[in-house]
């Protein structure tokens, strides 16, 4: 049965070569928009859940103070007894774990050289059910909680040439009442290498268990913060979580702040704003360029078209009629690129979700670049979600509707006598 | 009663500020059911006329009375609904759309003019298709058809509505003249059979010959109004 509708479809495939190249800008041209904006999605989930699990897990508890001077690492700003802190935690609901932590500066000396690293002083029990350091071991085991080990990350053992079972001598500032601080050194055994995929923590962090640290430290019962780990991680409920935290803390007089890990990675999440604006250049762009090739298209139809729209004029077909047939005719076209996009992005933006994409061939140096401004490495995942290929699909078919308007306007417009004339 | 009455009708094409008069002091009146050929050398104003007639111009002066409604007044979207309505249109150059089939083409004008089921539209269009002489051409693409048999389907196109009124603008010009024959005796054979009314612009003699009423233009100007048996 014919319809206008089957008429500009039909239409649509009246030159198939030039349809074919349309539907290549257009569908290229989303599917790209999908891979990228899929990737970036994925590098920022990954990274934040990189953020979360190797770093700051939902939040933590500082003495007042820490957060301003938390990169020097002071010993002295510090929570005396953790200990009812964490009775009223367990009084809260919706948190899964909470762990004391000390973080101090400690040099890892090998043979004649020392490296700075960020030693890690945890809770052996409670640390597997906030961070994920223990399942990502890739050699030797987890933490003793009575004995003299430590774990380094795979990127510092292949730096410095360590491997399991190593003794290294580990130097660290102790913590001192007055201000005047002394050096100690403990002599510790490398029980195993984990790989986190988060490049800060893999390249740096030395985990070592609290009572060994303490020895070295002189600190008794004090830690530098209570890492909480939360039921969920979603946004509105961890910041829910964050005031009722500091709620608590401060109806108890304790001299305590609670910080999300929005508030401690705020450099990250600067980075991701930044990013998102050059992402909403990259969409402009995709759909100028897709945009383009529908008004060409549709234009030289109009063009090649002329005395058939003179025709249709005088059989009684309105102006608001021809607009019609033209616009169908570029939503097809739209619409069926649209498809293709959404078909060739989703696929694309699949394999990257499964299998990622390895920027180690790419070199050194990008993957030291990338580490700079991601706390991911090696392999990106993209995230592709039906929501992304919907609006990617509705987008492309609107974009062809606004873009066939102006040819469609310019057939309607024709004036029939000139146009039957034209040849 | 007359369906086309041209009084006094002229038109004025302007061109670098310079006025072309194209027709001038027309007066005319078509009944019902004639058959009648405007013919005339080129540039005598026979395609302008056609153009008036057939709603898509309007004159610089002169009423024109269509089936007694005056056309001077209408608007655009009102012209366009006389066309889809009254008016039937044969062309030079055929004009099918090219990705439709013959019975699709010929469907196309009762889509416009609406109010009829698919399936009543498919089957009227392939009766007329037939009367036509196409019957077994109801799913060739114009691409696939000689130009006579185009130029059926165009007859077929332009009657399947069941106009008033048919207009031809040369509609022989482009086929040799044994085809041009056969269209014409088809065009005759449908004026006699539905009483509908054609007008057609010639310059070509043997197409006057098949006329029954032949208006002669020159200039603009009405030179020979003959009817003939």
């Amino acid at each position: 049965m014919l319809t206008l509708a089957k008429l500009a479809f039909r239409n649509v495939f009246r030159f198939k070569r030039r349809t074919f190249i349309t539907l290549s800008a257009v569908s290229i041209g989303l599917a790209l928009l999908i891979i990228s904006i899929s990737l970036l999605n994925g590098i920022d989930k990954q990274s934040i859940s990189n953020i979360i699990n190797c770093q700051t897990s939902h939040i933590k508890i500082f003495k007042k103070g820490y957060f301003d001077k938390k990169d020097e690492l002071p010993l002295n700003i510090r929570i005396e007894d953790p200990t009812p802190v964490h009775e009223k935690l367990a009084g809260l609901k919706g948190i899964r774990a909470s762990e004391n932590r000390i973080l101090f500066g400690a040099g890892l000396i090998k043979d004649m050289d020392e490296l700075p690293c960020l030693g890690v002083a945890i809770d052996v029990e409670k640390d597997p059910e906030i961070f994920n350091i223990k399942e990502s071991l890739v050699q030797g085991q987890w933490l003793d909680p009575k004995k003299s080990q430590m774990l380094v990350g795979k990127d510092l053992a292949k730096d410095i040439g360590l491997t399991v079972g190593d003794r290294v001598t580990v130097r660290m500032v102790t913590s001192s009442e007055d201000e005047d601080f002394s050096w100690n050194a403990l002599d510790l055994e490398i029980s195993g290498i984990f790989d986190s995929g988060n490049p800060g923590v893999d390249s740096q962090r030395l985990f070592i268990p609290m009572a060994i640290a303490r020895e070295g430290l002189s600190m008794e019962k004090a830690v530098t913060e209570i890492v909480v780990r939360l039921e969920s991680g979603d946004e509105k409920f961890v910041d829910r979580m964050k005031k009722e935290i500091g709620q608590i803390l401060v109806s108890e007089g304790e001299d305590l702040e609670a910080f999300s890990w929005k508030d401690l990675a705020g450099t990250f999440l600067l980075i991701s704003k930044m990013k998102s604006k050059n992402s909403a250049m990259i969409i402009m762009i995709m759909l100028f360029i897709a945009s383009m090739g529908i008004i060409n298209t549709m234009l030289m139809a109009v063009m090649e078209r002329t005395r058939e729209i003179g025709m249709l004029a005088a059989m009684g077909m309105k102006k608001k009629e021809i607009t019609r047939l033209f616009v169908l005719e570029g939503s097809f076209i739209g619409a069926i690129g649209a498809f293709l996009g959404c078909f060739l992005g989703g696929m694309a933006g699949w394999y990257l979700e499964t299998k990622g994409w390895s920027i180690k061939a790419m070199g050194e140096s990008l993957q030291d670049l990338t580490s700079a401004f991601y706390p991911v490495k090696e392999v990106f995942y993209a995230d592709i979600t039906f929501e992304l290929l919907l609006m990617t699909f509705l987008f492309g078919i609107a974009i062809a509707v606004l873009a066939a308007l102006y040819p469609a306007r310019k057939a309607a417009k024709m004036n029939p006598i000139r146009a039957l004339r034209h040849i | 009663m007359s369906l086309v009455k041209l009084k006094n009708i002229s038109k004025i094409y302007r061109n670098n500020g310079l006025n072309f008069p194209a027709l001038d002091g027309i007066s005319l009146d078509v009944q019902k059911g004639e058959f009648l050929s405007i013919a005339g050398p080129s540039g005598s104003g026979k395609t302008t006329i056609l153009n008036i007639v057939g709603c898509l111009d309007t004159p610089s002066g002169g009423t024109f009375h269509l089936d007694n409604n005056d056309v001077g007044s209408k608007n655009s979207s009102q012209l366009a609904d006389i066309r889809r309505h009254y008016i039937g249109f044969i062309f030079q150059t055929f004009n099918l759309i090219p990705i439709l089939s013959a019975i699709e083409n010929v469907e196309f004008p009762l889509i416009l003019k609406g109010g009829i089921s698919p399936r009543e539209r498919r089957k009227v269009a392939a009766e007329i298709l037939a009367e036509v002489g196409l019957g077994d051409f109801l799913h060739r693409k114009p691409s696939e058809m000689s130009g006579g048999q185009q130029q059926r389907v165009a007859i077929a196109r332009a009657l399947v509505k069941k106009p008033q009124l048919i207009l031809a603008d040369e509609p022989t010009a482009n086929l040799d003249s044994k085809t041009g024959r056969e269209i014409l005796d088809l065009m005759t054979a449908m004026n006699k059979k539905t009483n509908t009314t054609f007008i057609f612009s010639t310059h070509d003699k043997m197409v006057m010959e098949y006329a029954r009423r032949i208006i002669m233009l020159r200039d603009g100007k009405i030179e020979s109004d003959e009817k003939r048996g």
